[in-house]
C-alpha cells in the first residue's frame, strides 16, 4: 500500500476505531497477563491425557460427522431450488427479492443460535443439531449458489433459449450443467465447515462431540477434554486433506474447462 | 485474378412466392441512444438462401437477433411467417422451436458432450417427464448421431464440448440447429475463420438441407465470394443500413436495388477477386 496522504487518513481512522472499540469491550492487557498462570494450570492438567477415552471420543466424533453429513445434504437439497429462485438472471424482481430477503434472514443467525432454538423446540440431542446445520446450510449455500448461477455464461443461455425451450428445461439443461462443478465444490466446502460447526453445537446441548467437551470442562477434567479436542483436530485435518484431493482431482479440472471460451 | 465462380444454386427451384420474413422500416438500438439498425426493409421468400454481408459493427448480428425474437425493434414491424417475433408471444415461442440459430459465439454448453449439445435441439419435442429425467427417445439419439455424421463429428460424440477445436465447435452448433428440424436457419458467420475446404463442406451441407427441407437460410458472411456462390440474394449493410441487395440466379446477377454504390465498388470493397 502506498503511503499517500489519503491512505494515512484511512490508517489513522482505523487506529482510532481500534482504540475506541477496545475500550468499549473492556479489553485490558493487564487482566490478560494476570490470567496467564491460569492457562498454565489448564495446560498442566491437560498433559494428564486419559487415553482410555479415545474410543468414546471416536464414537462422539462419528456422531458429529453424521450430523454434519445429514445436515449438509438436506440443507443443500433445499438450498438448490431457493438459489434458482433468487438468481437475477432467471427471475423477475418479484420472485428473487422476497426469496433473497428470506435467505438473508436465515443467515442472520449463526448456527449456535439455531441450535438453541431447536433444543428448545425438540429437546437436546443430535436431532436439534442436525436441524441447526440444515438451517445454516440453507442460508449460506443458497447465497453461494445464486452467486454462481448469476455468473454463468449467457451465451449458451441465449442460444438454447432461442430454441423456445421452457424455463425449467433451460435450468435443467444449461444452468445446472454450467454451474455443476462449482455447486459440488460448495457442497464439499460446506460439509467440511459443518463438521467444525457440529463440534461446537454440543455446547448448547445439540449433540455431537462438543457435548462431551463442555461437560468435562465444567468438571475441570482437562485430561479428558484434551483427548476429545485432539480427535476433533485430527478429524478436521483428515477431512481437509480429503476435500483438497477431491477438489484437485475432479472439480478444478472441469472448472478449468469452463473457462475455455467458445469463439 | 480469378473470376467470380458461381455454382448452380441448389435451392433455386424450390423458391415459392410465399414471404417468410418481412421487415419494414426497422430501427433498433441497444442503448436507446445509438441505433444499431436504421430503417431496414427486406422481404425474404421461403426457401431462399439469403446472405448478409457488411463490415464489422454494421449490424449483421443484430439483424439476425431481430429475426428470432431475441431483440425487439424500437420502430418498424417484423413478420416471421406473418407472426411478430417476440418471446412473450405464445405463437412465436412455438415457432422458435423450428428456427435454428447459430450465434456468432456459438453458445455451446461447455461441460456436456457433443451428443448432448446436439440433442438440445430436440428439447421442444420431449414430454415433461422425458425432459425431467433427461430421457431422450432412441430415435432422437439416432437422429442426432446421423446429423453428427453429416457434420463430420462421428467418433467425437462423447467428447466434452470445451475440448473441441474451434471448427469442431462450429459443427456442433450447426448440428444442434439441424436437430431442431428447422424451417428457418439463422447462421452468424458460421463458416468464417474455417479453412476453405471445411467452409465449403458446411455450406454444401446447408445447401443440401435446404433442398431436402425447403429451408430458408439467412446467413451472415464475411466473404462476398462465398455469399455469391451459395446465396440467391445478397444484402449488403453498412452502418445499420441496407445499401444494396442483389439477386443471384445461376451465374448471373439479376437485379440491383438502387444504392449509393455500384457493384464494382462493392466487389472492390469486399475484395472479391483476390480471394482464393
Ligand atoms: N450487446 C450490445 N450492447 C450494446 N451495443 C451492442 C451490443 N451488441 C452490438 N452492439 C452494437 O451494435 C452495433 C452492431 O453490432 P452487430 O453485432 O450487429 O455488428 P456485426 O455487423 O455483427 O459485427 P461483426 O461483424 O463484428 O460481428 C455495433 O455498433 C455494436 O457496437
Ligand atoms: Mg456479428
Amino acid at each position: 500500500m502506498m503511503l499517500t496522504p489519503n491512505n494515512n487518513i484511512i490508517i489513522g481512522i482505523i487506529i482510532a476505531l481500534l482504540v475506541v472499540a477496545s475500550y468499549n469491550v473492556d479489553a485490558n492487557p493487564i487482566e490478560f497477563a494476570e490470567g496467564l498462570p491460569n492457562l498454565a494450570i489448564v495446560v498442566e492438567e491437560m498433559l494428564l491425557v486419559e487415553p482410555k477415552y479415545i474410543p468414546t471420543a471416536l464414537w462422539a466424533m462419528l456422531e458429529t460427522i453424521q450430523m454434519a453429513f445429514i445436515g449438509t445434504i438436506i440443507g443443500f437439497v433445499i438450498a438448490l431450488p431457493l438459489s434458482l429462485l433468487s438468481a437475477r438472471n432467471l427471475n423477475s424482481k418479484y420472485v428473487y427479492a422476497p426469496v433473497r430477503a428470506l435467505l438473508a434472514a436465515i443467515r442472520t443467525f449463526p448456527s449456535i443460535l439455531w441450535a438453541i432454538l431447536f433444543v428448545i423446540m425438540v429437546g437436546s440431542g443430535p436431532f436439534a443439531g442436525v436441524l441447526a446445520i440444515i438451517m445454516y446450510t440453507i442460508g449460506f449455500v443458497a447465497k453461494l449458489q445464486y452467486e454462481v448461477i448469476e455468473t454463468i455464461d449467457s451465451d449458451p443461455m441465449d442460444a438454447v433459449g432461442s430454441i423456445g425451450v421452457s424455463k425449467w428445461q433451460l435450468i435443467r439443461y444449461v444452468v445446472i450443467p454450467e454451474s455443476a462443478s462449482h455447486l459440488l465444490s460448495q457442497l464439499l466446502y460446506m460439509f467440511d465447515y459443518n463438521i467444525r460447526q457440529s463440534s461446537i453445537l454440543g455446547l448448547v446441548g445439540a449433540g455431537g462431540i462438543g457435548f462431551y467437551i463442555i461437560n468435562y470442562i465444567t468438571f475441570f477434567e482437562y485430561g479428558k477434554v484434551v483427548v476429545f479436542m485432539l480427535v476433533v483436530l485430527v478429524t478436521v485435518l483428515i477431512i481437509d486433506w480429503f476435500s483438497v484431493k477431491i477438489r484437485d482431482k475432479y472439480i478444478i479440472k472441469s472448472q478449468h474447462g469452463m473457462e475455455v471460451t467458445a469463439k | 485474378m480469378k473470376q467470380i465462380q458461381m455454382t448452380q444454386n441448389p435451392s433455386f427451384s424450390l423458391i415459392s412466392t410465399k414471404k417468410i420474413i418481412q421487415m419494414s422500416n426497422v430501427w433498433t438500438s441497444y442503448d436507446s441512444k445509438n441505433f444499431a439498425l436504421e430503417g431496414i426493409n427486406l422481404s425474404i421468400d421461403r426457401g431462399t438462401n439469403y446472405a448478409i454481408i457488411g463490415q464489422s459493427g454494421s449490424g449483421k448480428s443484430t439483424l439476425l437477433k431481430l429475426m428470432n425474437g431475441m431483440m425487439i425493434p424500437s420502430k418498424g414491424t417484423i413478420k416471421i411467417d406473418y407472426t411478430s417475433p417476440d418471446m412473450n408471444n405464445k405463437k412465436f415461442k412455438k415457432m422458435m422451436h423450428t428456427i435454428g440459430y447459430i450465434p456468432q459465439n456459438l453458445g455451446l454448453v461447455k461441460n456436456i458432450t457433443v451428443l448432448e449439445n446436439t440433442l438440445l435441439g430436440a428439447l421442444p419435442r420431449l414430454t415433461k417427464i422425458q425432459s425431467l429425467f433427461k430421457k431422450f427417445p432412441e430415435h432422437e439419439i439416432q437422429e442426432a448421431k446421423r446429423i453428427l455424421k453429416l457434420v463430420g463429428l462421428t467418433g467425437k460424440e462423447n467428447r466434452k464440448a470445451y475440448l473441441l477445436s474451434g471448427g469442431e465447435k462450429r459443427r456442433v452448433a450447426i448440428a444442434r440447429a439441424l436437430m431442431q428440424k428447422p424451417t428457418i436457419l439463422l447462421a452468424d458467420e458460421v463458416v468464417s475463420e474455417l479453412d476453405n475446404v471445411t467452409a465449403h463442406d458446411i455450406m454444401n451441407l446447408i445447401a443440401d438441407a435446404q433442398k431436402r427441407m425447403n429451408l430458408t437460410a439467412i446467413m451472415v458472411h464475411h466473404d462476398m465470394q462465398l455469399a455469391l456462390e451459395y446465396a440467391n440474394r445478397v444484402a449488403v449493410i453498412t452502418k445499420g443500413q441496407k445499401i444494396l441487395e442483389i439477386g443471384v440466379e445461376g451465374e448471373t446477377i439479376v437485379d440491383f436495388q438502387t444504392g449509393d454504390m455500384s457493384t464494382e465498388e462493392i466487389m472492390e470493397m469486399y475484395d472479391v477477386n483476390s480471394k482464393q
